[in-house]
């Protein structure tokens, strides 16, 4: 049975794209047979962050259209035989799809796969509507700040409204530093605020941004601890049980030694 | 905050719980979906309403607002009436 799963947030910026294409290949590493679909139409980014962007010929919208079947527009992932992109136009505008557009989309990619991750764009508008248009479950991105959090509660307002359930939570770009000095958020707060339940944490990682640069995710580089903390959800989201691990700041003297010591985990 | 601060009397609030304190605080408005054109409305009528049976300091002074409590949240009002004798 097919998942279909929206990645959300309200708040732009906050690592929605970067989310779906690490989930995306953690699940297909982990064996699942996985389509991320890009409904972020007209500003196509997760081809890009996918290291997909030239191998496309057609996009979401050559599909709804009409203009080629779904089986050519998916990108098939070399790199992980069970993995496909469906792109976002990029010189289209998000009204050249509709919710119903989108429904029978979903029930097309349902037949061919377990999971299907739809990167939503920011905002509450017609692009959001049409991302959760064919959705079985949300997920909602946010980072621990105050209007990143205040625009993930609108957001579960809505996703419950449109009875999608209740949404799940990731927290990105939590700073295990800050947190211990009291100069950002815990998990606590945040998940006491908006009440819907955490399924991961998500460090600020340099290696996020050095693995994007060269066209590669987090989860394919063995040393990134946001690759594993998305490796986790990815788990979690198919069913197992994993502990939500502590992070901790390799910044402290003890981590400088373990790591040195080759202890870092 | 570090050793330092506190040798040196650097008391102030950590940043973590006023981020949080003001995300309670906006959601209330957030959550109880009142715009402030509604709030202002309201607030015209409870004037009406209560300059009925008394007589009202300044209908300007009064206020109307949205407080965060520990098991619901509460509308205010605060409603300045003139002392007279008569
Ligand atoms: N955990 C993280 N650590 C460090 N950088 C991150 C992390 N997550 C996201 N970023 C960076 O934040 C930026 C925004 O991320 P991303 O594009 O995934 O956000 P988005 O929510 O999809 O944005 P948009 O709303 O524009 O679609 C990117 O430059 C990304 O590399
Ligand atoms: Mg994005």
């Amino acid at each position: 049975m097919a998942r279909i799963v929206t990645i959300t947030s309200g708040k732009g910026g906050v690592g929605k794209t970067t989310t779906t294409a690490n989930l995306g290949t953690a699940l297909a590493i982990h064996g699942q047979r996985v389509a991320v679909v890009d409904a972020d139409i007209g500003l196509r980014n997760l081809d890009v962050v996918m290291g997909l962007e030239n191998r496309i010929v057609y996009d979401l919208v050559d599909v709804v259209e009409g203009r080629c079947r779904l089986r050519q527009a998916l990108i098939k992932d070399k790199r992980f035989p069970e993995l496909f992109l469906l792109p976002a136009a990029q010189t289209r505008d998000k009204d050249s799809v509709t919710p119903d557009d989108m429904v029978a989309l979903c029930t097309e990619l349902r037949r061919e796969f377990d999971f299907v991750l739809i990167d939503s764009p920011a905002g509450i508008e017609a692009g959001f509507r049409n991302a959760i248009a064919g959705a079985d479950e949300v997920v909602i991105v946010t980072t621990p700040e105050v209007s990143a959090v205040r625009d993930a509660d609108r957001i579960v307002g809505l996703v419950e409204a449109n009875e999608k359930g209740h949404p799940k939570l990731i927290l990105n770009r939590i700073r295990p530093d800050m947190v211990k000095r009291g100069d950002m958020m815990t998990n606590e707060d945040v998940v006491e605020i908006l009440a819907i339940d955490l399924i991961g944490v998500v460090p600020d990682d340099q290696s996020i941004i050095t693995t994007t640069n060269r066209g590669e995710v987090a989860v394919m580089d063995r040393n990134s601890q946001a690759g594993r903390a998305f490796s986790n959800i990815a788990r979690r989201l198919m069913g197992e049980d994993v502990p939500l691990q502590v992070l901790t700041s390799n910044t402290g003297l003890l981590n400088r030694m373990f790591g040195a010591l080759g202890l870092r985990r | 905050m570090s050793f330092l601060d506190t040798l040196l009397g650097r008391t102030r609030t950590n940043s973590s719980s006023v981020a949080k304190e003001r995300l309670l605080t906006v959601l209330v408005h957030d959550r109880v979906k009142l715009t402030p054109d509604m709030m202002e409305a309201m607030r015209a009528e409870i004037v009406a309403v209560i300059s009925k049976y008394v007589d009202i300091e300044d209908a300007d002074a009064i206020e109307v607002s949205l407080l965060r409590g520990d098991t619901a949240d509460h509308l205010k009002a605060d409603i300045p009436v003139r002392r007279q004798r008569t």
